[in-house]
């Protein structure tokens, strides 16, 4: 155990960490790095292992083989290594009958602020959250978006160096998630790194450095953006909404089309530079009763990850 | 507004902020107890109902909101606080037993009102009530780690409480040296005595063996608690 140093640059390092549990889901022999002031994204499906590594990252779950260091410290108990991490998780769990302050108060003594700071840092977090007209109100009445901004505000106060942010923009508005977008990239210009699980492949395609693709608590892709976007370039999404479900026979079949999945009434086809959209509307109407909305877009991450494993990611959807 | 620095503040303050739950948690222990010490009732009952009382609000209380707390994701927050486990779950049962002794306050000054001549069992009674109420919530802590619900951790406490008690000699005398020496081993029993002492009945031991009997439970209870810090919050 070693504070970081020049000749490890990283401030957090995992090698072949896995953590199984019973029914053989888990997350299996992932390797990471992360240097200061680099986002990572974590990437992949429901129940693709992305918050169960997030937790071990963050020193909420213990892994059943491999390590992990913190700024060269392997352990995760150590005060000094808890105190340079700011971490949201996905419940936005808090004390319900203390307010908003009061929570965020607690928070920031437990890690270390002198009252002084504490305050300081809080009016202007509060502030910049929009919570400040609500920091007097119990937790118990908080929306579930004032409870993730909350969570916002207690990861941030302390000035971490490592933000580990779980679904970051999971209930924010369209103002909040862009505040945050700027908050991020402000605080990477000062060294701070962060990982962050999601499957908004805009938020990643703007914010992130790095991304890790996860299936079945495998890390199947890694990489960073603009090169895994390079393999669908000029490429093209196609998505159509049905009035009633359908299969995807003969549809994979079709000259040009890279991958195909079906969700409910929601079909996504990513089609090779030649292809023509047309094709897969003329193949989709002899089995569909009728194609309600078709929509064609540039490729993202989300057909990056359809093209490897054949599942959507959820938030890719939209 | 108050605010909360340290584990311990935060449980208080949050106790004091739940006005209506604070009213009922200080009042249903004195309705048991009120009959029980002002009716005239034979001492060994009154001291058998006011020992499981102490007891029971120990066990429950800690138990049934740490299984709510890890039920709604706080386990996992207080997991990466940089506190380590033992001194986390030291001082959440630590401020819990001290609330549970407010809450158990009124019934001491109850008995103290109607017996002012016992006061040599007075140590011992305080004592005895500060060490069954710490492993009080120490069992129940544990048993949070396998119950899903707090409906269910109650279960898990009261299972293994009421023969321990029994053993205690809490539900009959013991007799015979091998029991007698085994309630020896039993914090409960020396909190029994005390409450005998206290209500002017017919305890089988001295006060100050009283006194120092709980005295060595609430230490080992303390060095439990905190050896068993990982133990209580890290498990899955």
């Amino acid at each position: 155990m070693k504070d970081a140093t020049a000749s490890e640059p990283n401030l957090l390092a995992a090698s072949g960490l896995s953590r199984r549990y019973r029914g053989g889901k888990g997350v299996f022999d992932v390797n990471l790095k992360l240097a200061p002031g680099e986002i990572l994204g974590l990437m992949g499906p429901n129940g693709s292992g992305k918050t169960t590594l997030l937790r071990m990252l963050a020193t909420a779950a213990t892994p059943t083989s491999g390590g992990i260091k913190w700024f060269g410290n392997s352990n995760p108990r150590d005060p000094s290594v808890r105190r340079r991490l700011g971490i949201m998780l996905d419940q936005p769990a808090h004390f319900d009958q203390m307010t908003g302050y009061q929570n965020a108060w607690f928070f920031a003594r437990q890690f270390g602020l002198s009252a002084q700071f504490a305050r300081e840092r809080l009016e202007e977090l509060f502030n910049w959250s929009g919570l400040a007209e609500a920091r007097d109100q119990l937790v118990a009445e908080y929306s579930l978006g004032m409870k993730r901004r909350l969570n916002l505000v207690e990861a941030l106060v302390h000035r971490p160096a490592i933000l580990m942010l779980d679904e970051p923009t999971l209930a924010l508005d369209y103002r909040g998630e862009l505040e945050l977008i700027e908050r991020l990239q402000l605080l990477t210009l000062t060294g701070t790194a962060v990982v962050m699980t999601t499957n908004d492949v805009h938020l990643v395609e703007r914010l992130c450095d790095y991304v890790l693709f996860l299936h079945e608590g495998r890390l199947i892709r890694e990489g960073r953006v603009p090169d895994l976007l390079s393999e669908v370039a000029g490429s093209k999404e196609v998505e159509l909404q049905l009035n009633s479900p359908t299969s995807l026979d003969g549809l994979r079949e079709l000259p040009g089309v890279e991958a195909a999945s079906v969700e409910g009434d929601v079909v996504r086809v990513v089609l090779g530079p030649d292809a023509n959209p047309a094709r897969v509307l003329a193949v989709l109407s002899d089995t569909a009763d009728l194609v309600s909305t078709m929509r064609v877009r540039r490729p993202t991450l989300g057909d990056v990850f359809l093209k490897l494993t054949g599942v959507t990611l959820p938030a890719s959807r939209r | 507004m108050m605010l909360p620095a340290t584990i311990w503040q935060r449980e208080a303050i949050e106790f004091a902020q739940r006005r209506r739950a604070l009213v009922i948690k200080l009042a249903f222990p004195l309705l048991i107890a009120i009959p029980l010490v002002l009716s005239g009732a034979p001492v060994i009952y009154a001291a058998m109902g006011i020992t499981m009382l102490i007891t029971i609000i120990g066990s429950i209380g800690a138990g049934a909101v740490l299984t709510r707390d890890r039920q709604s994701g706080l386990t996992l927050r207080y997991r990466t606080l940089p506190v380590t486990p033992g001194r986390l779950l030291l001082e959440r049962l630590g401020s819990n037993a001290a609330i549970d002794f407010l809450q158990v306050l009124p019934i001491l000054l109850l008995i103290w009102l109607r017996h002012p001549g016992t006061v040599a069992w007075w140590p011992a009674l305080v004592m005895g009530t500060a060490a069954v109420l710490l492993i009080g919530n120490l069992l129940g802590a544990v048993a949070s780690t396998v119950s899903d619900s707090p409906g269910e951790v109650m279960l898990y406490v009261v299972i293994p409480l009421l023969p321990l008690l029994f053993i205690a000699g809490v539900f009959t005398p013991a007799t015979g040296p091998i029991w007698l020496a085994v309630t020896r081993l039993m914090p409960f029993s020396y909190l029994h005595e005390a409450v005998l002492g206290a209500l002017a009945g017919s305890p089988t031991i001295l006060p100050w063996e009283a006194l120092l009997g709980a005295f060595g439970f609430l230490v080992g209870a303390a060095g439990l608690t905190g050896r068993l810090g990982r133990r209580v919050l890290e498990a899955e």
